[in-house]
């Protein structure tokens, strides 16, 4: 039963896996035809691109996380979308009152997001 | 400048041939032929006519001409087939290779250019084969202090996961799908979910700044345009009450959901295009801004495999959207039923060769039903056809439906500027996700007005 169920998603895995294995050997190819002098590697060839200037720095800088607010409530709202996938994918066989509590679900997480976006506009965070 | 053969000589051509061959035969003898047998050891091999088919079972009966049809259709039906040609990653390649190619001839038309035009006598046809042989044959360069593995492995992993997508897209009727999951939708969702963290490990490990940045852009493109890309499909969800995508595209035999649905089909575009990182949502790829975005430090087959990888992602998001709002492969059968006994019993030919008594019948072959011997008869719309010709025409309906997807997908390229990031934000935020809410809430209202659903109108 678990195994027959679990199986069938195997072949998400065989396709992905089909996809590596057949495109891996691409890398490889081009490795072996393409023009590279191994003897005198160029190190400037190797620098990181920054439109033809000497790179300044580390790469993986500190970067400033702007919209982060946006990104806090993702983490709620991705949750909430599938909750409701749970309730409707099931509503023809619910009772009709069912789906009171979700719209009550659904008032407060739109009560909260309108609040989010409101003091997010209003202190100018973003 | 350099000279790909300096000293050319026949000699030494012949010699290469001579030695290559060698090797190449020594090679299969030694390891190929004892791989073969381990492999197929462990394979599930299929039984034709009460008979185990073998490798050497397959290449005798290949010349055997009553049995080349059960062994094509062996072929046919087994998994590896389904992974690697038809619903699966060749008939993705085929339509994405040929979404490149029409991309670029249509933005070069409408931007008054001729686009590819000496590649290939026609129209510049072979300039696909042409760049592919480019990239292959390019070096591949990797940026100082890059970290090795994940870069290396990033376009790889791209490619696979847009395979993963396609494997979950159902093509025809009768199950011509690589994975009939019972929780389909969720499972595009899972798979959609994976995009963002390749695209952010892949621009962190290039350890160079512009794809840093086109990397994290990428992420809130794609983390904000999440929601609203789960909520928009949910009306339909509601309406059918299942995830299973073939039973989706079944629910709608007599009208495509978009006649209901238009607000939800056109949240669901929007929030394509953004997840495709199109024009006019392409910011992590702007070329204006951020050399190529996350895309920058990528150079040869490595560029070639991510291409191809987000070319295999467009055609599986418009073939979603096919079989969510457009009906996937339903549609008119293209000819018209036969008669039962003309299909199993042959067309009889009187007066066969000069000779007024003999009479020779002459059936069709069964090439696409199963079972290798018997017809299978399916009822559609009151008229009896074989599941071959509903196969046959299922697939030229979602091929026309998805490539006219296809074409909206690239159309915007050569018509919208770019927009700024915070309008994004702003659009996937308030606007969208408004949206989609107003379109649950019409699903929600068809269901207890009684139009659709148990015991509705329709």
């Amino acid at each position: 039963m678990v195994g027959e169920s679990v199986a069938s998603y195997s072949s998400v895995l065989l396709m992905f896996g089909f996809a590596c294995a057949v495109m891996a050997p691409a890398l490889l190819v081009s490795r072996m035809i393409s023009p590279e002098n191994k003897k005198q590697p160029n190190p400037v060839k190797t620098l990181p691109m920054e439109c033809g200037q000497v790179p300044s720095g580390a790469g993986r800088t500190h970067f400033m996380m702007q919209y982060y607010a946006y990104v806090l409530m993702f983490v709620i709202f991705d949750v909430m979308a599938i909750f409701l996938y749970a309730w409707g994918s099931s509503l023809l066989d619910l009772p009709r009152t069912a789906t009171l509590p979700i719209i009550a679900f659904l008032g407060i997480m739109f009560a909260a997001m309108a609040f989010a976006l409101y003091q997010s506009k209003r202190k100018d965070i973003w | 400048m350099s000279v790909i053969a300096p000293k050319f000589r026949l000699g030494y051509f012949l010699k290469g041939i001579f030695d290559n061959a060698f090797w190449i035969l020594t090679i299969v003898t030694l390891a190929g032929i004892p791989a073969i047998q381990i492999v197929l050891f462990y394979l599930e091999l299929p039984v034709i006519d009460g008979e185990l088919l073998t490798a050497f079972l397959a290449f005798t009966w290949l010349f055997n001409p009553t049995m080349q049809v059960p062994l094509i259709k062996a072929l046919i039906y087994s998994d590896l087939f389904r992974i690697a040609a038809f619903p699966g990653f060749g008939f993705a390649a085929l339509i994405a290779a040929g979404t490149i190619f029409v991309e670029r001839k249509m933005l070069a038309k409408l931007q008054l250019r001729v686009g590819p035009f000496y590649c290939g006598k026609i129209e510049g046809i072979l300039q696909l084969a042409g760049d592919g042989l480019k990239l292959i044959s390019k070096e591949i360069i990797i940026p100082a202090k890059a970290d090795k593995p994940l870069f290396w492995a990033a376009p790889v992993l791209f490619v696979g996961t847009a395979a993963a997508f396609v494997a979950l897209i159902p093509v025809a009727p009768g199950g011509w799908v690589v994975a009939d999951l019972d929780v389909g939708l969720l499972a595009v969702f899972a798979v959609i979910g994976f995009f963002p963290i390749i695209t952010i490990l892949s621009a962190w490990s290039a350890n160079s700044k512009f794809p840093f940045i086109g990397g994290i852009r990428a992420l809130h493109q794609m983390v904000s345009f999440e929601i609203p890309l789960i909520l928009s499909l949910l009306g339909v969800v509601i309406l059918t009450g299942t995830l299973n995508l073939s039973e989706i595209v079944e629910s709608q035999s007599s009208f495509p959901w978009i006649i209901f649905m238009p607000i939800g089909a056109i949240v669901f575009f929007t929030t394509m295009l953004a997840e495709l990182e199109r024009i006019p949502f392409d910011l992590p790829e702007a070329e204006s801004e951020i050399v190529a975005g996350w895309l920058t430090e990528f150079s040869g087959m490595m560029y070639g495999l991510v291409q191809l990888g987000s070319y295999l992602k467009l055609y599986a998001f418009a073939a979603l959207f096919v079989i969510i709002f457009l009906g996937g492969w339903t549609g008119p059968v293209f000819w018209p039923p036969l008669d039962t006994e003309l299909i199993t019993e042959g067309i009889p030919i009187p007066n066969y060769a000069g000779d007024p008594i003999l009479t020779v019948a002459a059936p069709g072959l069964p090439l696409l039903d199963k079972d290798p011997n018997e017809w299978v008869m399916q009822e559609q719309g009151g008229l009896v056809y074989t599941s071959g010709q509903l196969l046959v025409s299922g697939v030229i309906w979602f091929v026309l439906k998805t490539v006219g997807v296809i074409f909206f997908i690239l159309l915007p390229r050569g018509v919208f500027p770019r927009i700024r990031l915070d309008m994004l934000l702003h659009i996937g935020w308030y606007k969208l996700i408004g949206l989609s809410f107003v379109n649950i809430f019409i699903a929600l209202g068809l269901v207890y007005a009684g139009v659709i659903g148990p015991g509705g109108i329709l």
